[in-house]
């Protein structure tokens, strides 16, 4: 076992402990607290798959702007975080045992499939993944369409949440 | 970036940058009638430069995006929607008191999503597209806030929405696993090259995924739970933009990625399709009799069009049925939005304000029975409702026949005789409910009010109209729908 | 890199399955939001991983995970607004009405 190894597993069972605690914890904070640490766990699993820059933003715009989102919208709900009922509905059975037939099934077939034993290639010698990555998505034969859009999709959303969100003044 | 890049999405940008532009302007018209006519304005020129489109065949961006049939076919679809959303959304709005710009603009950003959406040739774009159309419908359901029920179904749908994409992008990551690519093209050619052995099981679980995702968006059995609430709790302009657009999208990316990149898992996903199609025509229908409110019975009849539509889906993997089954499907989705754009028109003109209900938020008029004595009142308002029952169960002399006829033969000629069994018993359960409206309506005493506007009578008046009109003319229709059957990307 | 491929297809099933159990076993609408967050990160190891493995000179992975984070961060805008905006209606955001499994 490598040092590679070690650190993925540790860091899988980091994002997957966390994970577990998200959807079970009983206080919603908490569950915020949770998932901020299984984000953590992704991006260092992003670093060791040599993908520097997803690990940054994973930091600073999972992290550092949606999950802190979350902790907004759960005290700008406070009353219901402490809400004693339990925050599992009646269907949490039918819920696990249909995780558990997906779980199953999936990864039966990712066993079954060839190659997936096999370890990464070498980075291409010389390729810089920050800056092809950054080329390939203002490249007009590559991602710069979808690039628009989603700055578009983006400005949507921000005039949608303001309509929402907007208390008008009586 | 060439120009020919950007001339081959005209239309799209257009209405891009137009929504962009109406979003400031707004800002400095005090009458939102101003705002509407731009919006309309803009949706006309696009439908206008799609028209012109037709009949080109190109790729762009390295084979992001595809113009061809299909999706000029589409791009003049979806902006006629948008018009007719802005038509029955003018009064609507002023008189429920939520008249506000921002209507407008996140109806022009979903419009540009659908047509995004017709132009997809990449994976990437379809799940950008899906969002891009559906997070301003999420804000358009909720926008009769503070009406409880219309932000509820705005959380409804978003959650379910949410989730969806979740399995949908979950499903391209696996086909990108096993093809090593997100374009169609490459997708087709990874398969034809024959090099992927066991993968083809990984593709196969990810088109699976990828359909449960785009299940839940055209509301198929068993994933149709949100339609009845959504529909029902979202303000009725917005719950008919939805049935027509956000279904045409679905189909639309179904349609695309199905036809051009999986015929080769024919085999393997032709029965699930047949299952849902059977479940969607069947649960649809039958739950639909129980229904008293006209909103969630439309809800439901809306589901079991989408069955009819996925029955169209059996046929994709057979060379001979394809372009068939594309064309039969675009045929009945326009047949679909005519007749149930009329439909919730007239269920628009009934709906009013409850004064009873407090600081009178809640909506009345919606019960079927509130349809008693329109006969009278309302001669051609009464007479046009006819016509919309008519054509969605699928009677002559309507539009709806004729797109019944052209699926049931498409799933005949593909072979699958029991579905289209399935499909005509189904209609035949159909018409119980649908003429019950018409009973109510001619046989029932009542005194219905109803509202009079100019925009919306225009609305069902056109739709009834075409509807009969075009049944006695289906080929130029259909010929047209053909043409679009042939996906170049 | 000695880790192979399967570890991280595997971690990134069994993350979008445990993402799936809360949106369909939780009550609270910011909790399914936060299921699907899980979900989507799931994807993301995926196509990070896909990228590594299958063709590193060509960015379609990495290009395609970054276009999922601004898709999530506009899901979550908006998300976030709507549980607001019915929170100061009805006082709370557990979902009893949204009971995803209703049919």
């Amino acid at each position: 076992m490598t040092g590679a190894q070690i650190l993925f597993l540790v860091c899988a069972g980091l994002i997957l402990g966390s994970a577990v605690m998200v959807v079970t914890a009983r206080n919603l904070m908490h569950a915020a607290f949770w998932l901020i640490a299984a984000l953590f766990g992704v991006a260092v699993v992003y670093a060791i798959l040599q993908a520097g820059f997803m690990a940054m933003i994973q930091v600073v715009i999972y992290i550092g702007a949606i999950a802190i989102m979350f902790i907004f919208a759960d005290m700008l709900t406070r009353r219901d975080v402490r809400e004693s009922r339990a925050q599992i509905g009646r269907n949490w059975p039918v819920a696990v045992l249909l995780g558990l037939l997906i779980l199953a099934g999936l990864t039966a077939l990712i066993l079954a499939q060839p190659g997936v034993g096999r370890v990464a290639p070498a980075l291409p010698s010389g390729l810089d993944p920050v800056a092809a990555l950054g080329k390939a998505l203002v490249s007009p034969d590559a991602y710069v369409l979808p690039f628009e859009v989603a700055s578009v999709l983006l400005l949507s959303a921000l005039v949608g949440a303001v309509y929402l969100a907007f208390l008008k003044k009586q | 970036m060439t120009p020919s890049d950007l001339l081959s999405i005209l239309p799209l940008l257009v209405l891009v940058v137009w929504a962009c532009a109406l979003l400031l302007v707004d800002l400095w018209l005090k009458r939102k009638g101003v705002t509407a006519f731009l919006a309309a304005l803009g949706l006309a020129l696009t439908a206008g430069l799609a028209l012109a489109q037709a009949g080109e065949e190109t790729t762009a961006f390295g084979g992001m995006v595809a113009l061809d049939g299909f999706a000029s076919f589409l791009n003049v679809l979806f902006p006629l929607s948008g018009l007719l959303g802005i038509a029955v959304a003018y009064g609507y709005l002023k008189r429920m008191n939520i008249e506000r710009g921002e209507y407008y603009s996140l109806l022009l950003f979903s419009t540009a999503g659908m047509m995004l959406m017709a132009h997809a040739a990449d994976l990437v774009v379809v799940f950008l597209a899906l969002e891009f159309l559906s997070l301003p419908l999420y804000v358009l359901a909720a926008f009769a806030r503070p009406r409880l029920d219309s932000e509820e179904a705005g959380l409804k749908y978003f959650l379910l929405g949410a989730f969806a994409s979740a399995f949908v992008i979950y499903g391209i990551a696996l086909i990108y696993g096993a093809t090593g690519t997100t374009s169609l093209s490459g997708i087709v050619a990874a398969i034809e090259a024959g090099s992927l052995g066991t993968s083809g099981l990984l593709l196969t679980i990810g088109a699976a995924l990828f359909l449960v995702g785009f299940g839940f968006k055209v509301a198929a059995v068993p994933f149709h739970m949100w339609t009845p609430d959504v529909y029902h709790g979202a303000p009725t302009p917005v719950t008919a933009f939805m049935a027509v657009g956000a279904k045409a999208a679905g189909f639309a990316a179904l349609l695309r990625v199905f036809v051009t990149a999986f015929p080769a898992l024919d085999a393997d996903l032709t029965p699930v399709v047949w299952v849902l199609a059977a479940l969607t025509m069947f649960v649809g229908n039958v739950v639909a009799i129980a229904q008293t409110n006209i909103k969630r019975m439309l809800a439901y009849s809306s589901i079991a069009h989408a069955g009819y539509i996925l029955m169209a889906f059996v046929a994709f993997g057979n060379p001979a049925t394809r372009a068939d089954a594309v064309a039969s499907a675009l045929f009945y989705l326009v047949t679909y939005a005519l007749t149930s754009y009329g439909a919730w028109a007239a269920v628009i003109a009934l709906e009013k304000q409850d004064p009873s209900a407090g600081s009178g938020q809640a909506a009345s008029g919606l019960e079927i029975n509130d349809f008693a004595g329109l006969g009278r009142r309302r001669p051609a308002l009464a007479a046009a409702m006819t016509v919309f029952m008519l054509s969605l169960t699928g009677m002559p002399p309507t539009l709806g026949l004729v797109g019944k006829f052209y699926l049931f033969r498409t799933v005949i000629e593909a072979g699958q005789v029991w579905l289209a069994v399935i499909g005509v018993l189904t209609s035949l359960i159909s018409a119980y409910y649908y003429l019950r409206v018409v009973v109510v309506m001619y046989m029932r005493e009542g005194a219905p009010e109803t509202t009079r506007e100019p925009w919306l009578d225009f609305t069902w008046a056109v739709s009834a109209l075409a509807t009969v009109i075009l049944s006695f003319l289906p080929m130029a229709l259909f010929a047209w729908a053909s043409a679009a059957g042939v996906m170049g990307f | 890199m000695s880790i192979p491929l399967s570890w991280y297809l595997l971690l990134s099933v069994a993350l979008f399955c445990v993402g799936l159990f809360g949106v369909l076993s939780r009550r609270n609408a910011i909790a399914i939001l936060l299921s699907v967050e899980l979900m989507l990160n799931a994807v993301n190891i995926n196509l990070v991983a896909f990228w590594r493995y299958l063709d590193p000179a060509r960015m379609a992975g990495q290009a395609f995970a970054v276009i999922v984070f601004a898709v999530a961060a506009a899901e979550v805008a908006v998300g976030l607004a709507l549980i607001i905006a019915v929170y100061r209606r009805r006082k709370t955001v557990v979902a009893d009405e949204i009971d995803l499994m209703k049919w």
